[in-house]
């Protein structure tokens, strides 16, 4: 096996080529999944407390939140605190994501300043460990769920998608705050409060269909809006969700992918001097 | 550590790296860590915040497979510029770089992707990163692991590590996958005498007429000893390119002068 010949001349139109950048990232996929391996050890997620600790640390938010809900509103039966439990759930995947993508860049800068690589790998990367984050809260919501008597029917199927649709989006938004983050590097700072606005404005710890008709506005606004009502139809409510929600989630989780993507490649080449 | 490490036959004389007409413009943040904040505040100022940086000014340069090439210059002539553009870092801002072979570099800061991670995930990620399979670091790790006398230290959080301990890590992951071409930045200062001198020795070991190193230093000793070819950088521009002896001492010269008639006839 002989190393083909590498030619380095200057990017066209600021990107790329993205037949090679896809080939040479395809190449690298092991690097993702022995990062994603690497950080979950790291933060002791290999072990039986810190596996614990993933289920833990959501549900008793959600309890939390359950609590307040109850106090401020009264009276509250197991649908509430399912919606609360999975909306929840996946609001962390799409949180988690931003607050892993956001250094992810910063954080590689000696990798960065000493090796040719695809750059996106790094918040690629920072979704997958997301993702392995979130899949356990997934059986524990449907523990939650029989055990509060709750009926599992098919249209719950209607999740899958839903959740391809969450990690487009979220890996988009890991690549874009990624990329933003080597030029203002307290972006990182701002985070939690840009996350928890987005909480509050989200249906998570209401309904969609309990929400005022002025602020409707937020279903347009806010991208994780249609995904989190759709997600709690079809897992709640065991309904299909409206497609119109799916479609518009999917919008956002395109234009946001596209145009994150857009920028960072558009960006990668500067990482090395920036850092 | 970059690229792969699958080590190719190649003959001497046969062009390992070609460089034509390279340019090296980028814009830099002035400020270390720019900030949201800071840049909000400038607003109105009419401060800079980025400063545009022409590293690298029509150079050209070939590397033979069988040679030591040694690069010198002052600080900010552009040598890493020059080390990065070679290894696919920094793509250049015109001219072309064609690289024949598998190189493997080691760039000042050397390996190391995260801190909290153990030395030995983070040799594991540098070379998947590098486009290494598990199966080819496998292959090399009980050599890096010796060649770096680390011991157990190996499989401690590298944030617990000191410099010469980083540095001798770094250096072995680059030296030991015995790529085609090797690039070393300014990484033989580092460590301690003893490390440093096993390090010479292995770049001594790594030359090869089926092998060709770029070794940028500014220890003109290990550069006369070493290398077989030397260029002189300064200010992103080539001023002088042959016989190690010849170069570094007209480089030394004008260190010692401050100026130089060849500079003034570049610039």
């Amino acid at each position: 096996m002989s190393t083909p010949p590498q030619v380095y001349e200057p990017f066209k139109a600021g990107l790329p080529k993205l037949g090679k950048y896809w080939k040479s990232l395809w190449s690298r996929r092991t690097f993702i999944s022995e990062y994603s391996k690497s950080e979950l050890r790291e933060q002791h997620f290999d072990s039986v407390f810190g596996q614990l600790w993933l289920v833990i640390n959501p549900l008793l938010l959600s309890g939390v939140y359950f609590i307040l809900i109850v106090i401020i509103r009264g009276g509250s039966d197991g649908t509430r605190y399912l919606h609360l439990t999975a909306t929840l759930f996946l609001f962390y995947l799409i949180s988690n994501s931003l607050t892993g993508g956001v250094k992810s860049i910063t954080a590689g800068q000696r990798l960065i300043l000493n090796t040719a690589f695809p750059r996106v790998m790094l918040p690629i990367s920072a979704v997958v460990i997301a993702m392995f984050k979130f899949l356990p809260t997934i059986f524990v919501f449907l523990i939650i769920k029989a055990v509060l008597g709750s009926k599992f029917e098919v249209e719950m199927l209607w999740a899958i998608p839903v959740l391809f649709i969450t990690m487009f989006l979220a890996l988009g938004l890991a690549i874009t705050i990624s990329c933003i983050n080597v030029y203002f590097r307290d972006i990182a700072s701002f985070l939690p409060y840009l996350t928890r606005t987005f909480l509050y404005l989200s249906p998570v710890l209401y309904e969609a269909s309990e929400l005022d008709p002025k602020l409707r506005v937020l279903e347009i606004v806010n991208p994780l809006f249609p995904i989190l009502d759709s997600w709690s139809s079809a897992l709640v409510h065991g309904e299909m969700p409206q497609i119109s929600s799916m479609l518009q989630g999917l919008a956002w989780a395109v234009g946001v992918f596209f145009i994150g993507t857009y920028f960072f490649l558009s960006r990668e080449r500067e990482f090395a001097v920036r850092l | 550590m970059s690229s792969l490490s699958v080590s190719n036959k190649h003959t001497t004389h046969e062009i390992a790296v070609s460089v034509r007409n390279l340019g090296l413009i980028y814009t830099t943040a002035i400020d270390s860590r720019p900030t949201l904040k800071a840049r909000a505040k400038a607003l109105g100022r009419g401060s800079k915040q980025t400063r545009v940086v022409r590293a690298l000014d029509e150079v050209n340069l070939d590397v033979e497979y069988g040679q030591v090439l040694g690069v010198i210059g002052t600080n900010g002539a552009g040598k890493s510029s020059l080390m990065r553009c070679i290894a696919g870092i920094l793509p250049p801002s015109q001219g072309r770089i064609e690289v024949n072979g598998s190189v493997s570099t080691l760039l000042a800061l050397g390996v190391g992707f995260n801190p909290s991670m153990s030395g030995r995930d983070n040799v594991y990620l540098g070379g998947l990163a590098a486009g290494m399979s598990r199966e080819e670091i496998e292959g090399h790790f009980d050599e890096i692991a010796e060649f770096s006398e680390l011991g157990d230290a190996i499989d401690a959080p590298m944030r617990t590590y000191s410099s010469g301990m980083y540095a001798r890590l770094a250096f072995s992951v680059a030296a030991t996958v015995r790529p085609d071409i090797l690039i070393i930045d300014e990484a033989l200062s580092t460590g301690d005498a003893k490390f440093k001198e096993k390090s010479l020795n292995r770049i001594k070991e790594l030359r090869s007429d089926d092998r060709a190193l770029i070794l940028v230093s500014h220890a003109m000793k290990t550069l006369r000893e070493t290398c077989n070819d030397v260029v002189w950088l300064h200010k992103g521009k080539v001023v002088q390119r042959g016989e190690p002896n010849t170069v570094i001492d007209a480089y030394q010269k004008f260190l010692n002068l401050g100026k130089s008639a060849a500079i003034d006839e570049d610039v």
